[in-house]
């Protein structure tokens, strides 16, 4: 049976099964479980129906009960590709470090237990559906980076990864505050407390108070990106860390950022967002440019990849800020894209600085493509996927989030944030060109690389290749979540405008406007699991409020649940305490229809 | 005899105990001193049962002792550890928590 | 069997014959590759054909437009875009011609290319560059036009930069990358800007809701105007027109067949393609409409002169072929669509050809390009010649060659709408001057006159080699690991397939006029009237003008080859001693004795065109300087110095200052930490007691 919590644990559980195994068999158990979590979510992704914008394999329980926090999780639109990509990114690195010395060394198991707690870390913060539970996993993320970077990394590694914890740590530490001051804050007198984002998200936060909230949390998220100016740890973090290790956090973890505006910046702070979203605009704007120009100058073949990632990151960001479908589905494809192409980037970094001398001095390299043709093909196609030539999905990614700053925020911004694919071509011509063609390098010694490694980079050519030819899965499983997430703050902006996108957004499916994403699907009794919360309430139409532009009926992530919802809050109680009220009986029925569901 | 008395006297030992600790330089002693910080308090609480007739500050009295019995025994371990470890015991020197 | 399943058929084997090509290549490395590349895209053009013939059976003008998908590309926020072709008479010509041309130019390949290491990546590439043209030339909405765009791109790139041990070959392979990716932007731009309006990306629902949404009713027509014009910055970086054109020469750098098919017959054709396809948008936008034509028409004066004066064989008709597709762009750009698209297959024959002898020429001088080395090839290589003969012939021209009808077509059409459209005319008559001086000119110094030792030595039956080659502009020795032109070379009057190639190509040069002799013959102009039927004016010029226009096209041509011939055929012996001495130095520079003389009297005008107006060192200056250096001080300034040093550093600062004062307390000393516990729980009983 498919249940998230399996998922989840997962990789922990391997981790830790490692540490029981032999020293040399550590690197086969990752492996097998890395692979496992594969097929587990790759399971996911097919039960998932891209149809409805509902929240799927709902799990929901009990954690914190005296402060309200649960530990509930969820499939959405948004993040089901992306846990697939953390997947296969930590199967993907896990191999790769396989074939490492440090995969084969004395401390093979803890690399793996570290790997192991990382990959649930990250799962778990795509997952949650509660705030704290968030916050919890996306701190926790930052810890096996840590000890991974201090075990195995390189150079100058501890003032490095310090850097990056204090980095990330404050923003983090304002981010639990603006979390618990959610919590606090759109809890009515009388009512428990509730981190669930549905729950305050009907609850609605008060509007003064979404400023400051919506700038600590995005505090939080542009550090981790890093966006610019909050790259200051970028440079000195990336060099440190090992590469595989390094593909995993460049690939995977900024992108968890991403979602986290998507998951909870967006639809519990739309005023917050409306006031400041120009504010991140712009900075995503700089970033891109910056970023583009300094990858285009710098020697160094793993800062030139650093440097993509903040401008790629720009793009993202602008994406899901343009509080339009395109343009969030814009970024979560390119989430996905990006993550895969930087895996190969980095392995490539990595097959061609052995090849020069264990140097990552693009000066030093150069001339291999001729005694290694298969490798120079498959990096050829990464760089492509890097710089979005037409026809990747990639490409297809920019376009969306193109469409979506030039109908949403400006025009100008479309215009200029283009010059970064410009320059991307540019930057990612040059790392392929200096490192593959031209003549023989100094410290370069052509040879291909081995089967193994082969192997490895095979995999993101061939995901590459697959998203291109056939992106329609992945967008058609991100758009109606992606319409939900951004509609709260799009309708602050411009109500008009706002349900004019849903209507658009609801023109290939079989219901109009907002009601479409809003309204629970006939439910989908198909046995074995039901998505929790089927039987939700009927649909209700948006109505809004012409004075302050506001939807009347706050909305949450996922509105199917909305009766559902209200009765979780007593269902969290399963001690049996009981809100003596006439809706009791209904409630009851709705919670053992959960709870049925999710044992 | 009324409970001023008794805590009069558990307040004096209290106080030794804790100038005891604060001032002794063998640890053996200052572990002495802690015992009886302990004992002072044990004295207070039985002397609140009374004042009260509840039963709870015997029963908190007796917890503190099996406490303070398995503290001694922990304590004493690391004493003895350290007379192996270094030539002169002193507390002073012990300062690899130092910030 | 329907002609859109053709066409996927057509679509599908390039990329068939570069996937085995690319997963085979240890397998296939001789002749096969060559065969499979060729097999692969010669079937393309049978099914081309039975596409077309499909097509013909059908009658009724609605059903020769005819669109077919294969699955949902992506669908999001209301727009539908589907994996889907369009069949038209318009794209069955590209389809023809590219397919067609590609087949003769992978046949000479498998001669020409014979030797070099990279034989079968040679292949792998040339087919995926046929599939990416395809993919341009069926999509049948923007965002797969848009890819196709951008897999030439690739393509191209990849091809330009075949030898890639050579520095020159790379960096001009990354210029027309770069250039070209800025040319797909404006098209997304455009795209975006557009579909704005229409909700849809589908080419035949967005003609269809053209007027109404753009029409000069709708107040519609500024968003159009500027949206075409994005989309024409697409169509200008591809096809080489000014500004974006300096990619073009440098992109000689690829081998001979690929300048050939790529840089002349195909790809830099589809700005005048896409044009075309946008019809019915272009004729509701006249402003962009007018952009284009005088693009156009700059780019044809322009790139004109510049090919009077440079050296390299090469870089001259790839200048020419800035020049002539200068005319097509001009032409569509004007709604002379038909002659237009006359032009384009006409110029793919007769370029196509041109370049394949040059190749040829090329390889009998061991890889040497320039025509300051070359004299006296005409008994050495009478099948060159003769290939040359018939190119130039139709470049001028003369009739009754190809390129007469097609090109005076164009300028005719222009001339008929009045009005100062006859200065565009007249320019397009200087244009026509020109090219007929310098395609003369460098068949006259090439083939006329005293032979050269290579050519000397072909005549008594030798191929010339090199001892080791140099590459002409760096001077550094070439790697023939990957280096041109690899230990051997072929030439047309040994290898049988190149002679192949080029003979079909000589015939359709020859006698391509015969798809459209104006009021007489015009199967191309009725087989593309579906497509175009719907614009007001058919722009076939009167009678008259036609009339006119022939004949003095005519006159034209024979004056510039006459001028050429004065100049460069056979000069007469050098004067001055300082002349002698140049001759006697380097024979080949016989030629240029009367040349030289213009060439020190307008010695800044020459000095102008040969450094081709200066458009590299502008762009240079303009565009790539202020970006390296905005990156350098990113980079080694603001990042160092804000970033890192205040952003981080002061954050650290920050943290290291506030840990200071807590580590004070952390003295070690127990008694410390006991004393600070005792004082803390005294203040906690204080402060409770005082509470209550």
């Amino acid at each position: 049976m498919l249940h998230l919590s399996i998922l989840l644990w997962l990789p922990l559980a391997v981790g830790l099964l490692g540490l029981l195994a032999p020293k040399r068999a550590a690197r086969w158990v990752a492996l097998v479980g890395g692979l496992l979590a594969v097929a587990l979510s790759v399971a996911f992704v097919l039960d998932f129906d891209s149809g409805s914008g509902l929240l799927q394999h709902v799990t929901s329980d009990a954690w914190i009960e005296a402060f309200g926090v649960r530990y509930d999780l969820a499939l959405t639109g948004l993040n089901v590709w992306l846990i697939l990509l953390t997947t296969v990114g930590f199967a993907f690195a896990t191999g790769w470090l396989a074939t490492t010395d440090d995969g084969r060394g004395d401390r093979a198991r803890q690399l793996f237990l570290h790997f192991g707690i990382a990959q649930t870390a990250v799962i778990g913060a795509l997952l949650s559906q509660d705030v704290i539970l968030f916050i919890a996993f996306f701190d926790l993320m930052l810890i096996p980076f840590f000890f991974l970077t201090v075990m195995f990394g390189n150079g100058d590694r501890v003032p490095a990864v310090i850097k990056m914890v204090v980095y990330t740590l404050v923003g983090s530490l304002l981010m639990l505050v603006a979390a618990v001051a959610i919590g606090v804050l759109s809890t009515p007198d009388g009512q428990p407390i509730s981190f669930s984002i549905q729950t305050i998200a009907e609850r609605g936060v008060p509007e003064g108070s979404q400023g400051w909230l919506f700038a600590c949390f995005a505090a939080a998220f542009l550090v981790k990106m890093p966006s610019f100016p909050f790259h200051g740890w970028l440079a000195d973090g990336y060099k440190a860390m090992p590469l595989p290790v390094l593909a995993v956090f460049s690939g995977v973890l900024s992108k968890v950022a991403a979602y986290g505006f998507l998951l909870i910046a967006l639809p519990l702070l739309p005023e917050g967002v409306a006031d400041l979203r120009w504010v991140v605009l712009i900075m995503a704007v700089i970033s891109i440019l910056y970023g583009s120009l300094i990858a285009l100058t710098t020697t160094n073949a793993r800062l030139v990849l650093a440097y993509s990632s903040v401008a790629q990151l720009g793009f993202i960001t602008l994406g899901v800020f343009s509080l339009r479908t395109d343009g969030a589905t814009g970024a979560l494809l390119q989430s996905v894209n990006h993550g895969v192409a930087v895996f190969g980037a980095f392995l490539a970094v990595a097959i061609l600085s052995q090849r020069a001398g264990g140097s990552e001095d693009l000066r030093d390299m150069g001339g291999i493509a001729t005694k290694a043709p298969i490798f120079a093909v498959f990096f050829v196609i990464v760089t492509y996927a890097v710089l979005a030539l037409p026809g990747t999905a990639n490409f297809l990614g920019e376009i969306l989030i193109l469409r979506g700053l030039w109908e949403g925020p400006s025009v100008a911004l479309a215009v200029v944030a283009s010059l970064g694919i410009a320059l991307a071509a540019v930057y990612a011509l040059r790392l392929f060109i200096l490192s593959s063609h031209n003549r023989v390098g100094p410290q370069a010694e052509p040879r291909e690389a081995s089967k193994a490694q082969l192997a490895l980079l095979a995999v993101p050519v061939v995901l590459i290749i697959a998203l291109a030819i056939h992106p329609q899965q992945t967008i058609r499983a991100a758009d109606a979540a992606a319409t939900q997430a951004v509609y709260p703050a799009a309708a602050v902006v411009d109500p008009v405008a706002a349900e004019q996108m849903a209507q658009e957004a609801a023109r290939y499916r079989n219901c109009t406007g907002w009601s479409c994403f809003r309204s629970a699907p006939p439910a989908a009794s198909d046995g074995a699991e039901v998505p929790g919360g089927t039987g939700g309430v009927p649909p209700e139409d948006i109505a809004i409020d012409p004075s302050t532009g506001q939807p009347v009926a706050p909305q949450g992530a996922a509105p199917d649940q909305g009766a559902a919802g209200e009765g979780e809050e007593i269902v969290i109680d399963e001690n049996g305490e009981v809100v003596g009220d006439d809706e009791e009986m209904v409630i009851e029925e709705d919670a053992q229809t959960i709870e049925g569901t999710n044992r | 005899m009324s409970s001023g008395w008794f805590l009069a006297v558990s307040a004096l030992v209290f106080g030794i105990g804790a100038i005891g600790v604060l001032t002794r330089r063998n640890p053996l002693l200052v572990l002495v001193s802690l015992e009886l910080m302990l004992n002072a308090g044990n004295l207070a609480l039985i002397t609140f049962a009374r004042m009260h007739n509840a039963a709870e500050g015997h029963i908190f009295a007796m917890v503190v002792m099996v406490v303070a019995a398995a503290e001694v025994a922990i304590g004493l371990g690391i004493v003895v550890a350290l007379y192996r470890n270094r030539v002169a015991v002193d507390v002073d020197e012990l300062r690899e928590l130092r910030g | 069997m329907s002609p859109t399943d053709a066409a996927w058929i057509v679509l599908i084997l390039p990329l068939l014959g570069a996937v085995i090509l690319g997963l085979g290549f240890r397998v296939w490395t001789g002749r096969v590759a060559g065969l499979i590349g060729t097999a692969s895209v010669g079937l393309a053009f049978v099914f081309s054909l039975v596409s077309l013939f499909s097509l013909l059976g059908r009658d009724g003008e609605g059903e020769r437009q005819i669109a077919s998908s294969l699955y949902d590309y992506a669908t999001v926020a209301g727009v539908d875009v589907k994996m889907e072709i369009l069949v038209d008479p318009l794209s069955l010509i590209m389809l023809l011609v590219v397919t067609g041309v590609s087949t003769l130019i992978h046949l000479y390949s498998i001669a020409y290319m014979k030797g070099d290491a990279g034989y079968t990546r040679f292949f792998a590439y040339l087919n995926f560059f046929v599939f990416s043209m395809l993919v341009l030339v069926l999509a049948g909405n923007f965002v797969l036009l848009i890819v196709g765009w951008g897999f030439v791109g690739a393509a191209s790139y990849m091809l330009i930069s075949f030898w890639f041990r050579r520095g020159t070959a790379t960096s001009a392979g990354i210029k027309a990358f770069v250039i070209n990716v800025v040319g797909d932007i404006g098209m997304m731009l455009g795209v975006i800007l557009l579909l704005r309006h229409t909700g849809t990306v589908d080419l035949l629902e967005t003609f269809a809701i053209a007027e109404p949404t753009f029409g000069p009713e709708s107040g519609n027509t500024g968003a159009l105007t500027a949206g075409l014009l994005l989309i024409m910055v697409g169509a200008f970086a591809k096809s080489a027109q000014l500004p974006l054109h300096t990619w073009l020469p440098d992109a000689m750098e690829g081998p001979t067949p690929v300048s050939s098919l790529i840089h002349a017959a195909t790809m830099v054709t589809a700005g005048v393609y896409l044009i075309a396809r946008l019809h019915p948008l272009m004729e509701l936008a006249p402003t962009a409409q007018l952009v284009g034509m005088i693009i156009g028409a700059l780019t044809l004066l322009v790139a004109g002169t510049i090919a009077l004066v440079q050296t390299d064989l090469k870089r001259v008709i790839a200048y020419s072929t800035m020049s002539q597709i200068g005319y097509m762009i001009m032409g569509v750009s004007a709604s002379v669509y038909v002659a237009a698209m006359f032009h384009l297959v006409t110029h793919a024959f007769f370029k196509a050809l041109l370049f394949m002898a040059a190749g040829s020429l090329i390889s009998a001088m061991a890889g040497e390009q320039s025509m300051d080395k070359m004299r006296g090839f005409k008994k050495a290589m009478p099948f060159t010649y003769g290939a040359f003969i018939i190119g130039g012939l139709a470049l001028a021209g003369i009739p009754p060659f190809s390129g007469f009808f097609s090109k005076d077509e164009i300028l005719a059409g222009v001339a008929d709408q009045g009005g100062w459209y006859w200065l565009l005319w007249a320019v397009g008559y200087i244009g026509a001057f020109l090219t007929a001086v310098y395609t003369w000119r460098m068949i006259f110094r090439a083939f006329w006159g005293t032979p050269v030792p290579e050519a000397v030595e072909l005549e008594g039956g030798h191929l010339h080699h090199a001892a080791e080659h140099r590459n002409p502009k760096t001077g550094e020795i070439e790697d023939t690991e990957v280096g041109f032109p690899g230990p051997e070379h072929h030439i047309a009057e040994r290898a049988r397939p190149m002679k192949i190639a080029m003979s079909l190509l000589a015939l359709l040069a020859t006698v391509g006029g015969l798809l459209g002799i104006p009021h007489v013959l015009m199967p191309l102009e009725h087989f593309l009237e579906p497509v175009f039927h719907h614009d007001a004016p058919q722009h076939v010029a009167g009678g008259g003008v036609t009339i006119l226009g022939l004949v003095l096209g005519t006159v034209v041509g024979i004056a510039g080859i006459f001028v050429a011939y004065r100049l460069w055929a056979v000069p007469p012996a050098p004067k001055d001693e300082a002349a002698r001495q140049r001759v006697a130095d380097n024979p080949a520079l016989e030629a240029t004795t009367i040349s030289a003389g213009y060439q020190a009297r307008f010695a800044g005008l020459h000095r102008f065109f040969l450094n081709k107006w200066y458009f590299d060192e502008l762009i240079d200056l303009l565009i790539v300087r202020p970006v390296r250096a905005v990156g350098r001080v990113s980079r080694d300034g603001f990042e160092r110095i804000v970033i890192s040093g205040t952003l981080v550093g002061g954050t650290a600062g920050t943290v290291r200052g506030a840990s200071a004062l807590v580590r004070r307390m952390q003295s070690g000393y127990l008694r410390s930490y006991a004393a600070v516990t005792l004082v803390g729980a005294a203040a906690v009983l204080i402060y409770v007691l005082i509470q209550s």
